[in-house]
This record gives structure tokens, sequence and C-alpha cells, in this order.
């Protein structure tokens, strides 16, 4: 029996290989993006899981209050890790400090990398699990030694087993190799640590960080903490027992603030990280759960597909099933015959589907900025696989398996036999449906587009191009402004220097503590802070507003201030040149005001922040490349100099524009997608058009040819088979715009910089819409409008 | 006693008026006859014919099929009986194109779920009976319409029905090969299979041993 259903549907899918082709490629194209979303949702949410003991490992954050409002921080003060392994030992397994990590140099002989890297407590290694290659987890234990990944050991040592040798990290610190680990996969937060020096390292090298241990410091936050709980806490308990442990030790003036510890566990580090008043508002995982809805979408539309092309050539097996019902068929055996067949096209369509991923796969982890592998070997993959095509097979097969074996055979042979109106009406909705989901999707990806567009068009405040910015890793230049300055300039490779504490393209530190005249006792600033050199302005072509730049001929501007004009917003300050703000127990003169300059988010107001002249604490070179230079000229002048200075240091440099536009990575991402998956989605639906509109034309024909003997010009004809298509897809527009529109806003609602969803986003959808209808549908209208009238009249 | 009709009415609602395309219909069929159901074109034959092959309802009367009562059985019942006792041809073969000769007369088998081994004995003396062995892996459109029938009556007789509908059965052939159909019909008739057909021509209705002449749906004549 069941062979007779595979050799009857087999046959069918031969003799009728149009349809075949579509049916099986349209599904098979919907399988391919189901399974590729499914492998990416796969790959971030088993993020960090590599990790032995990922579920009890966790980072601890603190909320902190300001101005009524609560911000979430990753900064811990030094002594906190003493005090929770001295007071809170039974919580947990592991207690973890750690550096932030940053680029360090890493040297061996007169080799020179620079390598992403942090400093640890010992137990880091045993809390990650991490695969020793060379050596064992105790290798931190020695002050001076130092772990590495093995690509880092491959780079330094190239294939030999480096335990032992010896090297310097920032051109200051000698360290020995006590270990080499394996590279951590692409999808964990630490993938990018290459090397892991010890704790006690930092906080002998590094004066401030020795004061901190000295001095007990509970009110300097500039540490990280990791933490593993012990078998059998739990993560909840664990928080609310360390909640005040900072608060308890900070003297009266810290108190203000607050400080609320808590854990967060690594499950949620990746995909959860988005905090917004001391609750955590979710993160990533929102685009996990819209992938995963579109892949469902698209995987529905080609079920829909299915079920409309199958459901059309229902007349033409009208026939067959009136005679096997004749002949003692049973309404189950006729089910079960057409469920066989849609089971068959849905294998035909996931082996398609199989191949077409392991092609598109590299491509798609360029896009997507991922490492996936195709799972050949993984029986979950496997069971997935076979259950999406059990339940595609039953989704597409089913209505068309009822609908067919519902036919009364005395109907069917007697050759009276026309599919009713309630087939085309479950038709017509199906490709309603369809467009709705098309336009859906394309309102979502010009809106992304739009808001990229919006951010990226947002004034600068200054001019980002030719702005080459370094970062000082090492202590090499220190001391060497103005020689470096000089020896720039006259090179002609630059027109102007200046350092800076950060990047342009951030700002690593704020600060409170900030009083001047008419400030509301209970408010309590918070400003950036940007520690520049004189030249700043002029290097990066800031615009002052009001009052004049840092000049060498005032020496009182070694205390002055520039506010930016967010900044003189925030405190409300009317007339600012010449006024005081006192600072540090010191006044401060306002002499300037600049246009706010886009530093962080682009998608996010501009900070307020103040500028002020420091030449100790900058740890960025800012050069204005001279325009009248090619740039690989001045880059290799530059390089030329600073080897001068500092010979041992990696010429490393950013280009300020390239790494502004990094900033929109994430979004540009999902823009990629959103639109790889809508014209996946058009494509279906077209595919889908198609064959109805070839369907409608063939049931047509005899219509057309009475129609053309009569008169009917090709015109008339095409008019008369689009029309109908053309009012589905309205009605889709109908219903796809307040959804679409009603989505979009709320994603715009992450955004606190947003573009307006404008009325010629749907306008676009819409038309866009109707011309592929069209199109797709014209190819049949007109092949049907010129067949020879007399050709269809005799079939009759 | 194979059939007994009595009384039976069966109706169409068109704009408030009842058309009757059976009415008061009552007769019975004998094991071994062979009946000729005849009648200008809308008289009810095929109607007729139908209903007695349980693939049309009727809205009033009582049929009894081998004592059955047809009327009061449920459809998956009533399936059973005629899957079981009644074999169909039509005027236009209805053969399924996609399936060969062979395939197209083991069917009824596989839905009465006979083993392998019996299909294929039964099949293999359905094609030798008929003479087209050498046919049996062709497709119906390479057929002419003389063997398409033969293949259709074939299907019909694989599964040893006791009674034969037949609507038409020489309707869209030939005479020669028409008269070698009715010659057919008619040994079978005499191996002791009971036949119903309906028919146009008065000459396919001598082979019968009676014929039922409808009109307007009521018998004329018996």
């Amino acid at each position: 029996m069941i062979r007779n259903y595979f050799k009857i549907a087999w046959r069918n899918l031969i003799n009728n290989k149009g349809y075949s082709a579509i049916n099986i490629g349209g599904l098979a194209l919907g399988m391919a993006v189901v399974i590729l979303i499914g492998l990416w949702i796969h790959d971030e949410i088993t993020f960090d899981q590599n990790h032995k003991n990922y579920e009890d490992i966790a980072q601890v954050l603190v909320h902190k209050t300001a101005n009524g409002k609560k911000r979430t921080r990753y900064t811990m003060p030094y002594p906190l890790g003493n005090e929770l392994r001295a007071k809170y030992n039974e919580d947990f397994e592991h207690v973890v400090m750690s550096s932030f990590h940053s680029d360090n140099i890493l040297s061996v002989g007169d080799k020179n990398i620079s390598k992403r890297g942090g400093f640890m407590e010992p137990d880091a290694l045993k809390m990650l699990s991490l695969n020793m290659v060379y050596g064992n987890w105790d290798g931190l234990k020695n002050p001076n030694s130092i772990v590495i990944s093995q690509a880092t050991a491959k780079v330094l040592f190239g294939g030999k087993n480096p335990i032992g040798e010896l090297m310097t990290i920032s051109n200051k610190l000698d360290v020995q190799v006590t270990g080499v680990y394996k590279n951590m996969p692409f999808n964990t937060t630490f993938n990018k640590l290459e090397f892991i020096a010890p704790w006690d390292l930092y906080v002998s090298s590094y004066t401030w960080v020795k004061e901190s241990r000295d001095n007990n410091m509970w009110d300097n936050s500039s540490y990280q903490l990791y933490v593993q709980i012990a078998n059998g806490s739990n993560m909840s308990s664990v928080s609310s027992k360390i909640k005040n442990v900072v608060y308890d030790h900070l003297p009266e003036y810290g108190k203000k603030s607050h400080p609320e510890l808590f854990l967060f566990p690594m499950k949620d580090w990746h995909l959860r990280s988005n905090w917004k008043d001391g609750v955590n508002t979710g993160g990533f995982i929102q685009y996990v759960w819209l992938f995963g809805i579109i892949g469902l979408f698209v995987l529905l539309l080609a079920c829909i597909n299915f079920m409309n092309l199958s459901t059309a050539q229902s007349e033409k097996r009208a026939k067959e099933v009136g005679i096997r019902k004749s002949i003692g068929s049973s309404k189950r055996q006729l089910i079960n015959q057409f469920l066989s067949e849609s089971f068959l096209s849905v294998v035909f369509a996931l082996i398609l589907a199989l191949i077409l991923v392991v092609l598109v796969l590299p491509a798609f982890n360029q896009l997507a900025d991922k490492q996936i592998r195709f799972p050949y070997n993984n029986l979950y993959f496997c069971l997935l696989s076979s259950g999406i095509v059990i339940a595609t097979s039953l989704i597409a097969g089913s209505y068309p398996a009822l609908y067919l074996s519902s036919f009364r055979p005395v109907n069917v042979l007697k050759g009276t036999f026309k599919t009713g109106n309630s087939a085309s009406y479950f038709r017509k909705t199906l490709v309603v449906v369809q467009f709705t989901v098309s336009i859906i999707l394309v309102v979502g990806t010009i809106v992304v587009e739009k808001q990229i567009d919006h951010s990226k068009n947002r004034p600068m405040g200054y001019e980002k191009n030719g702005l080459v910015m370094l970062e000082k890793v090492t202590e090499d230049y220190k001391g060497k402004y103005n020689v470096l300055r000089n020896d720039l300039k006259n090179s002609k490779a630059v027109i102007e220097m200046s350092e800076s504490s950060s990047p342009l393209t951030d700002i690593w530190s704020s600060g409170g503590g900030f009083k001047w005249a008419g400030k509301s006792p209970d408010f309590i600033p918070n400003i950036g802070m940007i520690f520049i050199g004189h030249d700043y302005g002029k290097t990066i072509g800031w615009e002052l507003t009001k009052g004049r730049d840092f000049s060498r001929a005032f020496p009182t501007d070694s205390t002055a201030f520039i506010f930016n004009e967010a900044a003189i917003k925030y405190m409300g300050i009317e007339n600012p040149i010449g006024k005081i703000v006192r600072w540090n127990s010191q006044d401060h003169k306002i002499i300037g005001v600049v246009k706010d300059m886009l530093a962080e988010s682009p998608f996010k107001p501009v900070k307020q922040a103040v500028y002020m002249i420091q030449y100790e604490n900058t740890s960025w070179i800012n050069l204005k490349l001279n325009p009248k230079k090619s740039t690989s000229a001045s880059l290799a002048l530059i390089e030329t100099v600073l080897k001068k200075h500092a010979p041992n240091v990696p010429f490393e440099y950013q280009f300020v524009d390239q790494s502004f536009a990094k900033k929109f990575v994430a979004e540009e991402r999902i823009r990629t997608l959103a639109s790889i998956f809508a014209l996946f989605a058009i494509f279906i639906s077209c595919l889908g058009l198609f064959g109805l509109a070839s369907f409608m034309a063939e049931q047509r024909s005899k219509e057309i040819g009475i129609r053309k003997v009569v008169g009917a010009s090709i015109f008339n004809l095409w008019k008369l088979l689009s029309k109908d298509f053309v009012k589905l897809v309205m009605l889709a527009c109908i219903i796809a715009i307040p959804i679409a529109y009603y989505g979009m806003r709320n994603w715009l609602n992450n955004y606190e910089y947003q573009t307006n969803i404008s009325w010629w986003v749907f306008a676009i959808s819409g038309i866009g819409a109707l011309i592929i209808t069209l199109l797709t549908v014209s190819f049949q209208a007109i092949k049907a409008a010129i067949t020879n009238p007399i050709k269809s009249l005799k079939a009759e | 006693m194979i059939l007994q009709i009595k009384n039976l009415f069966k109706w169409v609602n068109s704009g408030g008026n009842r058309v009757f395309l059976l009415n008061d219909i009552d007769f019975t069929v004998n094991e071994g006859e062979f009946i000729s159901i005849m009648g200008p074109s809308g008289s009810g034959k095929t109607t007729l014919l139908n209903v007695i092959g349980m693939l049309d309802d009727f809205n009033e009367g009582e049929y009894a099929f081998l004592n059955e009562p047809v009327h009061t059985l449920k459809e998956k019942y009533r399936a059973n009986l005629y899957k079981e006792y009644i074999g169909f041809v039509f005027q236009s073969y209805h053969l399924i194109d996609e399936l060969t000769v062979y395939e197209n007369i083991e069917t009824p088998l596989l839905y009465k779920k006979h083993s392998a081994s019996e299909r294929k004995a039964l099949v293999a003396d359905m094609l030798d009976r008929f003479n087209i062995v050498g046919k049996k892996d062709l497709f119906p459109s390479q057929l002419s319409g003389g063997q398409q029938q033969l293949v259709g009556i074939a299907r019909a007789l694989v599964s040893s029905p006791k009674l034969i509908l037949a609507d038409e059965p020489t309707g869209n052939l030939n005479s020669t090969q028409g008269t070698e159909i009715m010659e057919l019909f008619k040994q079978l008739n005499k191996e002791g299979v009971t036949i119903i057909q309906v028919t146009h021509s008065e000459s396919n209705a001598t082979y019968g041993s009676r014929t039922i002449r409808l009109k307007d749906g009521m018998i004329v004549n018996n």
C-alpha cells in the first residue's frame, strides 16, 4: 500500500514538473532559511556554555542610584574580593578579581604583538575550566607568570612547548609562561581573551592599584569581579546576602549612591545585558526571538504555497479521487495517500535545503559574524530535521489531503465537478497572509535602514575625516608630548597632534562632585570627563559656540573648563562664560562651550561632558593627517617618527571614521539579515503567486477563449486576470501596515535617538508589492491571453 | 435475490419546486440476471445506477442489498458492502492515468487488503483472461479505447464482485470494439456474475435478459 502511495506520488511529481519545482523549490528555500536561523539561534543561546561551570558562574554587578535613577555598573572596589572570601566563604567556590581586559603589548625577544588580555586571580583558570594544552590550572599562582592562548603561543613561539619561556607585558613586566590554553570557541564572552596574567603582578606593578589595596579603598571602583557560587547555593539567595557589602563599608558621602550588589549569571551575559532603572530589560535576546519568529513565518509561507498549489491542482486530481472511491478506497486511505505525497515532497525539499545550507553557510557566517559549522553528526540536529519534515508535511499536506479526499465520486465522475467557492476563498486567504507577512518584513527592513541612516548622518560636532588615533598601550610615550608633536608636524605627515584620556569614539570616565552657583543641593551630577592637551580642539576641529579654546598664552587655562552644550543645559547654567565650577577642591573657570560631539552610542543623545587640560593621564594620541599628502605616505612617515621614540611598540592605529562606523555593526547586521529574510519571503510568495496564476489561467482558458472570440483585446484579458490578485495584495497592505507600524514603533523605542516612520515607507512597500504581483501574474496572464482560442475551445 | 428497491424517490429542490430525478422506483434484481436500463437523456438512468452502486443517496424509499437495508447503514459499512460486492465499469473508462495497466487492476485489491502474493495471482489471472499480459506495463494513454475498457472491466472483476454496474460501457467505442465488450459481458453473465448496464443502444440491450425503461425518473416498462 505504502509503496503504491509513493509510486503515485513520484509519478505525479514527474508529470507536473513545473508545479513540483515551484512546490519543492519554495519549500526548500523556506526550510533552508529556517535551518540557518535555527543554527544561528542555537549558536546564540549556547553562548558561553563551553565553560563547565556555566550554570554557577556570575559577575558581580552593582546598581547605583543618582538623581532618582538606578544605573547598573560593572566596576567593583578592590577590597570586595577579599571581603567575599573572608565573610561569605561558604557561598562561593571561586572569587576572582580581574582587571578590565584590554590590548597589551606582548614581547619575546624582538617580537612584539598586541593582544587582548587581563590580570586575574589564580582561580580564574579553574573557574573558566580552560582546556590546558601545556601546564595546568595552577599556572597563575606564581606572581611572575603568564598563561597564554594557543593562538598567542603560536605567534610568539611557533609550534614548540613554550612553558618556562620568558616574555614581557607592555614592555615593562617580565613574566614566565606557565600555561597554554586552547582558544575558546567563537561564541564565548572570553573568546578574545588571549592571555591571563596574575592579579598579584597587577597590584604590585601599578601604583594606583597598589594604593587601592594599601588604603583599603572601598570608594574607588575600577575592577571586575567574577565568582562561581558553591554547589547547592543559588544566585538569587547569594545576591541578596551580599547586596549591602559595599554600602556597609562606604564612608557617609559615598552611601548616597546606595550601591546594591547582585550576581549577574553567566547565562545572561550575552543575551540579557540591558539594564534600565535596576531592572534587566533583555538585550540581544529580542533578536533571537525576532529571527525565530521570522523563520517560522518563512516556513509558514512556504507551507502556504504548498497547500495553495495542491488545492489548486485538485481539479486534476478529482477524477482520480472519484475512481479510487468507486473502486473501494476509504477516505482514510486517500488521506494517507495525499499525506504520503506531501511527505515525499517535503523530504526532497529537506535534502535540497540541507545542500543549500551547506553551500551558503560560509557566506552566512560572514554576514552574521559567526563561526557556525554544519552539525553533521549532531543527534539533536537530525531529530530536529526529522521533526521539521513531519511537522511541515502535516501542516502543508493536511488541508489538501482532507479537502481532496472529501470529494464525492458521483460529482467528479459525472464530469460536472468544479472546485467550489470555498476552496478559492481559502486560496485567496492564503495569498493575503503571505503578502501580509512579506510587506511587514519589507517595512521592517526599510525602517531599520532608515534608523541606521538617520543615526549615521547625525552631526558629529567635529571633523572625523583624516583623523587617526593611536592608543598608548605602554608607557614609552610618557612625557614626550611636545617632542612627538614637533617631530610629527615637521615630518609634514600631520597638521596637528594632541592627546586625550578617551578615544574620540567613547567617553571612558565620568565623575561627580561638581558644584556651581545655583545647583540644587539634591542634584548629584554625573559628567563625562575628557582630559586633553591644548591642541585637541585644533586637531579634531571642534566648534566653539561660546567663549574660546584652551590656549598656552593663558597659564590659568590649566585649571579652566570647557563644557559641551549638553552639559551646560544639564547643569542649568546661564551665561556660562567666566562662571566658576568647583571640583576636586578647586575652582575652575568656564572659558568656552563647544558643540555636542558624538562620542558614545550614535543612537543616544550626546552625554554631558567637560574637557580639561591634563598631560599625565592621557591614553590616546590623536592625529590630523595632512590633506596634501596621500594617507599611506603620511602613515609611513608617522610610523618612522613613532618608532624613533618608542622602538618596541607596534604601530597600531585606527581611523576615527572607521571606528565610528563600527558602532553600527550590530544594527547593520540586523538590517542585512532582515533584508535577506524579507527577500526570501517575497520570493517564496511570488513563487506561490506564479503557480496560482498559471493555474487560474489554465482553469479559465475556456472563458478566455470565448472572450477572445467575441473580441476581447490582450489588454482586456490581462486586466481581467490580474485584477483579482491586485485586490488581494491591496487587502494584504491594509492588514500589514498597522501591524508593521506597531512593531517598528516598539523596535525604535529601543533607541533614544530615533528616526520617524514616514508614510512613504508604507507607500514604497505597498507599491513594491503591487508591482511584483503584477509582474508575476502578467507573465501567465499574457501567455493565456495570446493563446489561440481554437485550442482552448477544442478541448471542451 | 441480490437487491430490492421499493418506492424509491430522489429529488432536488429548484426554485421552490421539487424536481424528481427518480420517482417511485420499484424493482428487484435476482442473482444471475443481466439487466439493461434504457431511456432518453435525463431520464435518470445514471442516477439510478449510482444509487444502486451506493455512490449516490436517495430521499425516500427502501433499498435492500443482499438483504441489508442500505438506507439505514452507516457510511463506513455501506462502503464495505460495495467494496466487497460491486464492481463499476464507466463509459469513459476512468482509469488512473498515473498507474500502469497492472497497477490499475491491482488497486481494488490494495483497498481490500489482499496479500501481495494473492494480488499477484489475481491480477495475473485477469491479464491472462483478457489477453492483455503484454500490455501490463503500459499506461492508459498508450492504449486504444477498447483496450482501456477491457482494463476497466478487468479492474471491476478482479475482486470477484457479485454485481457489475456498467454505465454505457460501449459509449466511447466503435462498433467492433463495442460488440467485443458486449460479448464479454454475456460471457461473464454466463459464468454467474449479475450485471446491470445503462445503455442507449437497443442492440446492446438485447444482450441482457431484461430491460427496464425509464422516463422522467419513472419506470415505464419493466
